[in-house]
């Protein structure tokens, strides 16, 4: 009798826990939007799939990234050439920092002490802010106007790409100053890496434009070693982005995956890695369009829920992103957003 | 069957004519987007007072949940490329206005509002306009009264 009553309490010991845990993970990320055509930030809850804060009062926004306690927004402002730093909690607008000129992407140093910023505005420059005193601690100078940045997974480098110079700049992030480029085809538009067992680099990812599909950087040898394309898709030519057929990938939290997001295929392929095989493929929403056939969402970038179950895309052409199973490669929701969705990155709340 | 033999050779003449002469005076046809009607039969002259006083300012209005054009268009690698405002400036000389005139007449087909990439391409999809613009759907009908005034400048509305 005793040990029924044991074994029944063990299991509602169990179901309490499970049931605490439900609202723990469920307050443990945030999916951010910046709406590049308006002047709003949507945040969604991977949960509920639903917009539950919208940042206002930051016009053109483009980059968003997070502080490493998860309680300051890092949003960069191309109407105004600055850094907007946001409470997390409130969405208030607490600090702006003056850049050296307009921003494009950022990214935040895995030991949370720097904001790193591409400069698009010619001639191109990497601006370093320093969190602890949100002020511009550095500008390094590159060859070309910047686009993307991020850093390396095992957080010792910057890689910065150029659309006009079509190169990439690969940053130390000790000494600050770049320390190896490599020039490629065409222009360079978001990249991801993947990491070595030993938590090295392995390899940059990097979409170009003219090219529909990926090129592979050997982050060791600095070259070019592989090209992978998509499949073919119909659409591109009335959205006016057959120059820019690809826009959006990303490795999963859990580096098994490559997503790859197409604007002619209207749709975002799965990889697997180390092995760049095709597994299938997600349809993103249609346009529908007065007296014109529907055209395609233009997919403009991803980011992950951080149990690998979920890969969000912004759909520029659509005010929405798309949640994606990404076990079925089912879209499991369209959530509505502001104008001109395109940078998304998730936080992951301490 | 002479006077009929003249009649045919005189119109045969006529229409070798009206060849040639369209055949001289051709120019590169603009871009017609797909739902565009016929423009106006008189092709109307675009008024740069009216531009001036009604089609600029909605280049630097900010509508609600919008970037203002002129945020992207200042000096940008676009079709549409305004002038930089002066430092302290809030609208535009006369000289910057009158360049912006060129610049915006270029988008546009006299006459033909909906056939004008600066009335087509920032006007939402599902009300006729492109499939995309980076800007977004600046004008969500072509009833919003900004896009009316564009449309009215087109048509060759004159300042009053």
């Amino acid at each position: 009798m005793s040990r029924i009553l044991r074994v029944r309490r063990l299991g509602l010991l169990q179901i309490f826990c499970a049931l605490l845990a439900l609202p723990a993970l469920a307050a443990t990320a945030r999916i951010y939007i910046t709406n590049s055509a308006g002047d709003t930030i949507s945040v969604i809850d991977p949960v509920t799939n639903k917009v539950v804060q919208v940042i206002k009062g930051i016009e053109v926004p483009h980059g968003v990234n997070f502080s490493r306690d998860g309680k300051l927004v890092f949003i960069s402002n191309e109407s105004e050439s600055v850094l907007d730093v946001v409470d997390q909690k409130s969405g208030a607008i607490t600090g702006r920092v003056p850049l050296s000129g307009h921003p494009n992407n950022i990214a935040v140093t895995k030991d949370g002490k720097q904001v790193v910023i591409c400069i698009a505005s010619a001639p191109g420059a990497i601006d370093i802010v320093d969190i602890a005193t949100l002020k511009l601690a550095k500008t390094i100078p590159v060859r070309g106007p910047l686009h993307n940045v991020y850093v390396t997974p095992d957080g010792n480098y910057a890689v910065a790409g150029s659309v006009a110079a079509k190169r990439i700049t690969v940053v130390d992030l000790k000494t600050l100053a770049p320390v190896w480029e490599v020039d490629l085809e065409g222009g360079v538009r978001p990249m991801t890496m993947d990491a070595n067992a030993d938590g090295s680099t392995h390899r940059i990812y990097v979409q170009i434009s003219n090219y529909h599909g990926f090129v592979v950087v050997d982050f060791a040898s600095h070259k070019e070693v592989a090209r992978v394309k998509l499949p073919d898709g119909e659409f591109g030519k009335a959205e006016w982005r057959l120059g820019t057929p690809t826009h959006g990938i990303g490795v999963s939290p859990d580096g098994k995956t490559l997503w790859v997001n197409s604007i002619l295929a209207n749709a975002v392929f799965e990889y697997s890695l180390p092995d760049l095989k095709l597994m299938g493929h997600a349809s993103l929403p249609l346009v529908e369009r007065k007296g014109e056939a529907p055209s395609g969402a233009v997919p403009e970038w991803i980011t992950f829920t951080p149990d690998n179950k979920t890969v969000y895309i912004s759909n520029s052409a659509s005010r929405s992103v798309s949640a994606i199973d990404t076990a079925t490669l089912k879209q499991v929701a369209v959530i509505p957003v502001g104008e001109v969705p395109k940078r998304i990155n998730t936080l992951v709340l301490p | 069957m002479c006077r009929w033999t003249a009649v045919l050779a005189t119109a045969f003449l006529a229409l070798i004519l009206q060849a040639g002469s369209a055949r001289l005076s051709a120019k590169p046809a603009p871009v017609a987007h797909p739902q565009s009607p016929a423009a106006d039969s008189a092709t109307p002259a675009l008024d740069y007072e009216f531009f001036k006083a009604r089609v600029e300012p909605i280049f630097l209005k900010k509508r609600p949940t919008h970037a203002r054009c002129y945020v992207c268009h200042e000096e940008a690698n676009h079709a549409l490329k305004l002038a930089k405002l002066s430092p302290g400036n809030t609208t535009w000389t006369e000289e910057e206005s009158r360049r912006n005139f060129a610049m915006v007449s270029a988008l546009v087909t006299p006459g033909d509002p909906i056939g004008s990439t600066l009335l087509h391409h920032p006007l939402a999809p599902e009300a006729g306009g492109d499939a995309f613009h980076s800007g977004g759907r600046q004008f969500e009908s072509q009833s919003d009264p900004d896009w009316m005034t564009l449309a009215e400048w087109v048509r060759g509305q004159k300042a009053k």
